[in-house]
């Protein structure tokens, strides 16, 4: 059954390659679902307590490969090809445009089905050298799935930003998987067990959270989300913010549970990244005017809260509290499902916008959702739930972090106490953040009237399109209405994260009862809407309704452009956290002697404190030092021949006065 | 169940105290307690105008803010009576249910396309999100004190150590009631009785709101006066019984509008650049509330 996952994608890129661009989309998606199929079945064998342990011989250097599918490899793996599914779908419809340019799609859709199964390789293959080929080719082809639009400079740039970020976690990586090969002298995952055993746990665990973090996004190691993301078609940035950032979280969680001590230490150095990480990235979404930037830096803040729930989870081990575990796991287990399906939800329906208006500013857009309806009532679902509002599903995976949170405030430690309150006060600014960046973004993009008359040739976008979105609703709505379910699976999936800490069932019961309380919850707030609403409607039926223009408080000519705008929405909280948003201005200031000022701009962007302030930095040290060394490069042939004849000379006379030995 | 009694009793003459309070202290005759019911009702008879521009999100806001407001209030206790829903960690639920009442209400004063409703709106979302650290420190705090992670639980268990606890309520009584300022946007955060547009918060994105809508509105601001003005009252009633309670939630109610009046007649706004730093230092007073429960635990060394 496993080989499968290798084997179709094979002929699918045959097929794709030789079939005409219209086949082409549909031999990927289809290659997708049989892969879907192929990995889902053994990963659901998983969860229902049949793991998959074998090896793969795969010649002499490597050895044996060990290939685990476990319950938290199985939870990945449905969620990778829940939102990979989905995605093929919508870019199917996405990509309809590009119809006549076959050699671009073949390359896309090849790498798309490469990349899907690279995914899956990542979760099962427990062998430091093969793990890192599959992590590679996955980092590899979703850089080409980034440059899709590669004739715009800034799309290649995101690429190859991304790719050279992609290439610092794989040494953090390699570093961490050969420290453990000169220890134990094995490369297999449980390697790395035996090493926590008998050395101190903390760097080698942060070597591989230093790599693993890149993917995932921590600060200070995120700057290429925001870039690659604006640039990648709406489909890939949904599967990448909506799974490949979740694979950082993988091989984060995988490390963890083969932690044999110092969980408390790590515990506090987690969750304190975390929280840092949820302010920043929502403190930025909440700024920025690029509707698909924001939603990267939102992606961002949502990694924070799940590595909250990490370091929630491994205080609980710790401290052998096995409510804190069970929350702070089972929160961040659950938060990754459902951030999944709403950040893809967002990624779909904001480039369902950018689709039809050709632009990614929120300032040009507004009035949207009299043209588009489906898709602004889609976008208001993903926000909502995003923000964690109680009918939708981010809340059940916020409320148990929170509880956790709570639960671990109840100890001796003073340490831990100042701690846990001040994550709790973090966790509960970044939530009012997130209602200020996502009214904001909701607000400009689909309300009031159009900011510019372009706009006024969008209309609704295909079925092709909307129909994955629909699911993906449906199964968020299951996530709210049902929690006990999903609960109970993941339970499953976090049965093997620690090895030290006994879990009682009863000790967790209370919390599991009330997590699944929590749907009725759900479904009573929406009951008592439709009944509020059901009572309006026949109030109302006796009522006379009118129309007028909205209230400009006497002045009766207003237009469209004297709308409130999304940067004047989020200018107070730019202001507050000047020293976090640096602001970039660019205008031409007003000459004493200028009587008549001729037609001006004015623009101003918010830039990346980390990536001004530090990233930038190392570069421009790095590309001076690296200028010394410009002469050698000089473009004359001459040169070229000498630096041979140079070489082979060394060559030479090393050899012969024996100086290699 | 008699919370929710309570608190709908509370709400009917709540802003009609304050108002009176208002009138009796500017030597104006004013009008009777009962007076904001009785514009509602009358809002509720009244025809509605909608504005060309809005969307259905403008008529769908006021009921889901309306429904919000009532889920909030069930999550309530009243001493020892526990709330019609109260769970472990029901606190966080209150918060978040009222954000989702609050996000309808902002986008919906967007959809109208009014500089001055996004005005209004981007000072809503702002402020009560620096007010989000206030509330949820109290209740840490609270929770460490207890034990406990229930509204109801944390509310019982709050007086059973030392006295100091009151002191600590008094703390937090002012927390809230700062906070319950913020959430209904009165001074010193929010003047209601402002003319001018520019200068309006939760008035600002309302303009547009008539009829039904309105009357949705304005009911919702009436309760979440009350259920919060019951969170004080739950702070000091503990497990007293109920024949002392009942007065004393009604006796404290009045006071909170009888202070709230006063606060109007007396105070003028904020200027409206330094109420986010006024707000977040209500942080620090929770902080406050924090550091006092350490010190009534010993966790101090």
């Amino acid at each position: 059954m496993l080989h499968l996952i290798w084997v179709i994608p094979v002929f699918s890129i045959a097929f794709i390659s030789a079939l005409p661009s219209g086949s082409k989309p549909v031999t990927a998606t289809i290659s997708v679902i049989l892969v879907a199929l192929a990995s889902g079945w053994p990963a659901v064998a998983a969860l229902t307590g049949h793991p998959v342990d074998t090896s793969i011989y795969a010649g002499s250097l490597i050895g044996d490969v060990a290939v685990r599918l476990d319950g938290l490899s199985a939870w990945f793996i449905l969620i990778i090809n829940f939102t990979v599914v989905t995605g093929a779908f919508f870019g199917t419809g996405y990509l309809k445009a590009h119809q006549n340019e076959p050699s671009r799609l073949s390359l896309h859709w090849s790498s798309f089905v490469v990349f899907h199964a690279a995914m899956i390789f990542v979760c099962i293959l427990q062998n430091g050298f093969a793990f890192l080929v599959a992590w590679e080719i996955m980092s590899l082809s979703s850089m080409v799935l980034v440059i899709f639009d590669h004739h715009k400079v800034e799309t290649l740039k995101a690429g190859i930003n991304y790719l050279v970020q992609m290439h610092i976690s794989v040494v953090f990586l390699t570093v961490g998987f050969i420290w453990v090969y000169t220890q134990t002298g094995s490369m297999d995952f449980d390697a790395i067990r035996t090493f926590f055993k008998g050395n101190p746990n903390l760097w080698l665990f942060l070597v591989f959270f230093a790599g693993f973090g890149f993917k995932a996004g921590f600060i200070p190691l995120h700057s290429w989300l925001p870039h690659a993301h604006p640039a990648a078609p709406s489909h890939i940035s949904g599967i990448m913010s909506g799974v490949i950032v979740k694979l950082g979280i993988y091989g984060i969680l995988r490390m963890i549970s083969y932690l044999q001590s110092d969980f408390i230490l790590l515990g506090e150095i987690v969750i304190t990244l975390s929280v840092l990480t949820g302010l920043y990235g929502i403190l930025n979404a909440s700024v920025n005017r690029d509707f698909k930037k924001m939603l990267a830096y939102c992606t961002i803040e949502n990694i924070g809260i799940i590595g909250i729930g990490a370091g929630i989870g491994l205080i609980g081990i710790g401290t052998k509290s096995p409510v804190m575990y069970f929350l702070g796991f089972g929160g961040a287990l659950l938060h990754v499902l459902n951030h999944s399906l709403f950040k893809s939800l967002l990624f779909y329906s904001a480039g369902s916008v950018y689709l039809q208006t050709h632009t990614r500013d929120m300032e040009k857009l507004g009035g949207l959702i009299k043209r588009m309806p489906k898709t602004a009532v889609i976008f208001l679902v993903g926000a909502l739930a995003i923000g964690g509002m109680p009918p939708f599903n981010g809340f059940v995976s916020e409320f148990l972090i929170y509880c956790g949170l709570i639960q671990g405030i109840d100890t001796d430690s003073i340490y831990q106490i100042m701690l846990m309150i001040l994550v709790l006060a973090g966790l509960s600014v970044i939530g009012g953040l997130s209602l200020l960046a996502f009214t904001k973004s909701f607000g400009t993009i689909f309300l009031g009237q159009p900011r510019d008359p372009r706009q006024h040739e969008a209309h609704e976008v295909s079925r092709l399109m909307l129909i994955p979105q629909y699911i993906i609703i449906a199964v968020m709505m299951s996530v709210a209405l049902v929690p006990g379910l999903y609960m109970s699976i993941v339970k499953v999936a976090m049965a093997g994260m620690s090895e030290t800490l006994i879990v009682d069932p009863a000790a967790v019961d209370t919390y599991s009862a009330t997590a699944a309380n929590i749907g009725l919850f759900s479904l009573l707030v929406i009951g008592i809407t439709v009944l509020t609403w059901l009572i309006r409607v026949q109030v109302m039926k006796k009522r006379p309704l009118a129309e007028g223009p909205t209230w400009g408080c006497g002045y009766v000519a207003p237009n469209s452009t004297m709308q409130y705008t999304a940067r004047a929405f989020s200018k107070p909280v730019g202001k507050i956290f000047d020293f976090l948003l640096p602001e970039k201005k660019q205008y031409r200031e007003l000459e004493p002697a200028e009587i008549f000022p001729s037609h001006r701009k004015y623009n101003a962007q918010y830039r990346d404190f980390f990536e001004f302030n530090f990233i930038d930095n190392i570069t421009r040290f790095l590309l001076k030092g690296a200028g010394y060394f410009r002469f050698i490069q000089n473009g004359r042939t001459q040169s070229y021949l000498l630096y041979g004849i140079v070489f082979i000379l060394v060559v030479f006379l090393l050899t012969a006065f024996n100086i290699l030995q | 169940m008699l919370s929710v009694i309570l608190i709908l009793s509370a709400a009917l003459f709540f802003t009609g105290v304050i108002n009176r309070t208002k009138s009796i202290l500017t030597g104006r005759k004013g009008p009777g307690v009962l007076q904001p019911v009785k514009d509602i009702i009358r809002l509720f008879k009244k025809g509605v105008v909608y504005s060309t521009t809005t969307s259905f999100i403008f008529q769908a806001a006021p009921t889901i803010y309306f429904s919000s407001v009532i889920m909030a209030m069930l999550v309530v206790p009243f001493g020892q009576s526990k709330g019609l829903i109260s769970f472990q960690g029901d606190f966080i639920f209150f918060a978040y249910v009222l954000a989702l009442g609050k996000f309808f209400s902002i986008i919906s004063a967007m959809d109208t396309g009014s500089s001055f409703e996004g005005m209004g709106a981007s000072r809503e979302a702002l402020y009560s999100m620096f007010a989000e650290p206030a509330f949820f420190i109290l209740m840490g705090s609270m929770a460490l004190l207890t034990g406990q992670t229930s509204f109801q639980e944390i509310f019982a268990d709050l007086h059973l150590g030392s006295p100091i606890s009151y002191a600590l309520a008094m703390l937090a009584a002012f927390v809230v009631g700062m906070v319950m300022m913020i959430e209904n946007s009165r001074m010193p955060i929010d003047d209601p009785k402002t003319h001018l547009e520019l200068t309006m918060i939760h008035e600002v994105m309302i303009l547009d709101n008539s009829g039904f809508d309105l009357g949705l509105i304005l009911s919702a601001g009436l309760i979440k006066f009350a259920i919060y003005g019951a969170l004080i009252v739950n702070l000091f009633i503990g497990m007293f019984p109920y024949e002392y309670t009942i007065p004393m939630f009604f006796a404290i109610q009045v006071m909170a509008a009888v202070i709230t009046g006063g606060i109007e007649s007396f105070m003028a706004r904020f200027r409206m650049s330094h109420n986010a730093q006024f707000i977040f230092a209500l942080t620090s007073v929770s902080l406050l509330i924090f550091f006092g429960v350490l010190m009534l635990l010993g966790k101090f060394i």
